[in-house]
């Protein structure tokens, strides 16, 4: 029997696919990365996804879990053939509890469609699921537990691990585990830390109990320019040095505002060098003394102006702004390529001068917009990939970013993952007893190998079908 | 096979996405199949594959493309502007343009000629709705009006503004050009009215390029002069404001920055309109029509006008879709009943076990919300029942 005939068995009509739009269409995430697809399954239960990981193992298939494929590091990319296993139909919110502020969702849940249907089921409460990727109206709780992601409010409320209580797993031999509890920590080993953030490699959660957290109660939201991207990056130090942790503190250098404020029209101050978007949160009287030692920290470092949202409209626009911002890149040119290495805050202002100089050398532009606050750098590299060579350069230049990035101190990720992007730089993080304990943790959880293979961990063998994007071709 | 090669695209407008998937969550059919395929960014990604790759149009591709309903709730999503309707609009006519990979059933361009024909289809619709009331036709539409009332007549030789009445528009719902007429009586203005006459939006959404053209060329004729152009119909507004585009004359051009939906005219005169008095200000749900809220954008003035008279309720879905789609309801009826699903759901949240009627300035989406038993009134018929009048 072939994989094909054996994955339909289990399915439901047209929820397998191996037509050429699909196979094209699901070989490749929201990176350019490009692999190769062998089927496409899109299943609705958790006992379907059972029947196709068994399916994958009888086979000597592997398999790769993706959501809405709006990864950025070619975590959802299929290599050697493998099944896709499309988890968007999987999307219903299962069960809120507001009493003790926790949900158990699908792994296809919108990230932003968990928030509101919690306003729905009960604006009383208000409660929010705390991690807000900027790609939150698009991404999957799904996604997010692979990547522990993060997003503009995690400065404060933690990263995606810290948002997630329990997770039931499909393993790669097609069994379902729990892993962590509703209640309070578990004994033994933390399975469930372990698996968030494992990139699929672990294996495909199909059901996740999230923790909701409270609105705050009074929020501001002020947007500092400056004349210099090092002023302003010394703003972000300052304000965390005089005891401030704000809810978010975003920046945005010129070409960013320049791209954004022709999508968004919020007059945002495109002659200024950068931006800080800095959000307070608690009570009134805390709220207002921290918004005012920040506007005066920022003045001091340089700040021409300081705007403060009036209104929730306007700090909706504000926030739009930044979270649309790698969307409205093809304002300047058509294609961008990015890291997210997290260096630490007082070495944001020299790794960013250093950033600007390797692309002038290189002769790219590249903006910045990224979490300043926990040092989480998003440099864009943006390019027409129509331009001869262009690439090289690219790739080129992100490998130095990398680099300065590692040798400030810092990590090769943030929030986007590892997956096929970073995973050549590990080794300049870690040594191979690191790499061993890690490959030893994988197969711990999958020891057939099959839950998607050959990301995150470097392996000596050549990725046969793997292209970064062919010539003549466009993804 | 096809002997469709490329698909004659602007290469910059297709360079233009960047995959990021912002589109993803406001596209109505992805979100009912969860497809990569039936996605803005999958049908974008498929474009280019026949346009830069030599992929043939094959069905496949076909499928992925004649499937979106060009609603257009893609473009106010998207940060970099990419023009999607103007790149699906591109592919449906270089689909139609090849025998071969027609989607179109035989009897939509007959039935679309027919919409050319108005006294042909004040007959015919009457006829409709005859055999509806004996029993003879039985498909799951809402009852069409068996009288619509005399047609709107001009109320000055040389109007300050013209009502333009469309094809069905004018067989279905007279009742909203009446209600159009007096409000702009009751701002102390006079209009022309431009008289049975098809704007050519279906036939452009179909790829049916050459009878588009006709028709608005004979649209053009009929209103004359430089008087503002109001229509009370979101999808024929729409093709009205994109003469300029397919026809490409200066003279289109000049005609179509005439062309106002009615609210976008009346929210600026709101001063002139008095709400009767009434002891309790009723509460309303707004639908808003994807050709008013993502093409024209101009939702905003119709809920100025709605909210003269009425509290607004919203649904919560961001706009997102009813499936009507001009021809699509008739062309893809099951995924238009999925959408359709999710939208009656929406309004059902929203009434949340009140009693409170639905508003929508466009009859597609009347007459498709009406088929899954939703009761939908055109907001001008709401306001007109609501102000008081001029001349009654």
């Amino acid at each position: 029997m072939t994989l094909i005939h054996d994955l339909t068995a289990g399915l439901p009509a047209g929820a397998v696919t191996i037509d050429r739009v699909d196979t094209m269409l699901y070989a490749h995430d929201a990176s350019d990365f490009v692999g190769r697809t062998g089927a496409v399954c899109f299943p609705e239960t958790t006992e379907q996804v059972c029947h196709v990981v068994r399916t994958c193992a009888k086979h000597d298939v592997p398999f790769v879990a993706r959501g809405s494929g709006t990864g950025l590091a070619g975590g959802a990319t299929p290599l050697d053939g493998a099944v896709v296993i499309v988890l968007t139909r999987m999307n219903r919110i299962l069960e809120i509890d507001p009493i003790n502020r926790m949900a158990w969702v699908e792994p296809g849940v919108l990230n932003l469609d968990l928030t509101r249907g919690v306003e729905q089921s009960d604006d009383l409460f208000g409660l929010h699921f705390a991690p807000d990727p900027s790609s939150q109206q698009s991404c999957t709780i799904g996604g997010n537990v692979a990547n522990n992601s993060g997003g503009p409010h995690c400065l404060a409320d933690g990263v995606t691990s810290a948002h997630v209580l329990a997770c039931e797993v499909v393993l790669s031999d097609g069994s379902i585990v729990l892993l962590g509890s509703e209640g309070s920590e578990d004994d033994g080993l933390d399975l469930r830390g372990a698996f968030v953030g494992s990139e699929g490699m672990f294996g495909i959660a199909t059901k996740i109990c999230v923790r909701l957290t409270q609105n705050p109660p009074h929020v501001r939201t002020m947007l500092l320019d400056f004349e210099s991207v090092r002023a302003g990056a010394d703003t972000v130090g300052a304000i965390i040095a005089a005891g401030i942790v704000p809810a978010a503190l975003e920046m945005m250098d010129k070409l960013c505002l320049q791209a954004v404020e022709a999508y968004i029209h919020a007059g945002l101050p495109v002659d200024a060098a950068a931006v800080l978007l800095v959000e307070v949160t608690g009570l009134p009287h805390q709220v207002e003394a921290e918004a005012d030692l920040i506007a005066r920290i920022g003045r001091e470092k340089g700040a021409r102006h300081v705007r403060v949202a009036q209104d929730e409209a306007e700090r909706a626009l504000l926030w739009k702004g930044r979270k649309t911002a790698f969307g409205a890149i093809a304002r300047i040119k058509p294609n961008y390529y990015l890291h997210d290495t997290v260096v630490p805050r007082g070495a944001l202002p020299e790794v960013l001068d250093r950033i600007y100089e390797i692309a002038r050398r290189h002769e790219l532009l590249v903006l910045n917009v990224f979490h300043a606050g926990d040092g989480n750098l998003h440099p864009l590299l943006v390019f027409d990939r129509r331009e001869p060579g262009v690439l090289d350069r690219v790739h080129a230049a992100g490998e130095e970013i990398v680099r300065v990035s590692v040798e400030a101190g810092g990590v090769l990720s943030g929030e986007h993952g590892i997956g096929l992007e970073k995973k050549d730089f590990m080794p300049l993080l870690f040594d191979d007893h690191d790499l061993s304990a890690q490959i030893a943790v994988r197969h711990a959880f999958d020891p057939i190998g099959l839950a998607n293979p050959r990301k995150v961990l470097p392996s000596p063998a050549a990725c046969g079908d793997l292209r970064h994007v062919p010539e003549g071709a466009w993804i | 096979m096809s002997v469709v090669t490329g698909l004659d695209l602007v290469d910059d407008q297709l360079a233009s996405c960047v995959g990021c998937g912002l589109c993803l969550p406001h596209c109505p059919t992805y979100r009912v199949t969860g497809q990569e395929r039936h996605s803005p960014r999958g049908r974008i990604a498929v474009m280019r594959a026949v346009q830069w790759e030599g992929q043939s149009l094959d069905d496949d591709a076909v499928e992925s493309l004649s499937t979106c309903i060009q609603c257009r709730g893609c473009e106010p999503a998207c940060p970099s502007g990419v023009p999607y309707g103007r790149l699906i609009e591109g592919a449906k006519i270089a689909i139609e343009s090849d025998p071969s990979l027609r989607q179109n059933p035989r009897w939509l361009r007959p039935a679309l000629r027919m919409l050319g024909h108005h006294r042909l289809l004040l007959v015919g619709s009457r006829i409709l709705a005859l055999a509806q009331r004996i029993g003879l036709f039985r498909r799951r539409w809402p009852r069409l009006p068996l009288r619509g009332g005399p047609a709107l007549r001009s109320s000055a030789a040389d109007p300050d503004v013209w009502i333009f009445t469309g094809c069905v528009m004018d067989a279905w719902s007279r009742p909203s050009h009446r209600a159009a007429a007096v409000l702009i009586e009751t701002t102390g203005s006079t209009f022309g009215v431009s008289g049975g006459g098809c704007c050519g939006a279906l036939h452009a959404h179909a790829g049916l390029t050459a009878d588009a053209r006709r028709l608005a060329l004979s649209i053009m004729r009929s209103m004359p002069g430089s008087a503002p152009i109001l229509v009370d119909s979101a999808g024929c507004g729409a093709a009205l404001k994109d003469y300029g585009h397919l026809l490409g004359t200066s003279a289109a051009a000049e005609f179509s920055a005439r062309v106002l939906d009615v609210h976008e005219w009346l929210a600026p005169r709101l001063d002139h309109l008095i709400p009767v008095e009434t002891d309790r200000r009723p509460t309303v749900i707004v639908q808003e029509p994807c050709h008013l809220r993502h093409v024209q954008r101009a939702h905003g003035p119709m809920r100025e006008v709605v909210a003269l008279v009425a509290d607004i309720v919203d649904t919560d879905d961001d706009g997102l879709c009813c499936g009507a789609g001009g021809a699509f309801s008739m062309l893809q009826p099951e995924l238009a009943a999925r959408v359709r699903e999710r939208k009656v759901a929406a309004i059902d949240r929203a009434r949340a076990d009140r009693q409170l009627m639905v508003v929508s300035a466009n009859p597609g989406c009347a007459q498709h919300l009406g088929a899954a038993g939703v009761d939908v009134v055109h907001p001008l018929e709401f306001v007109a029942d609501r102000i008081v009048r001029r001349n009654p």
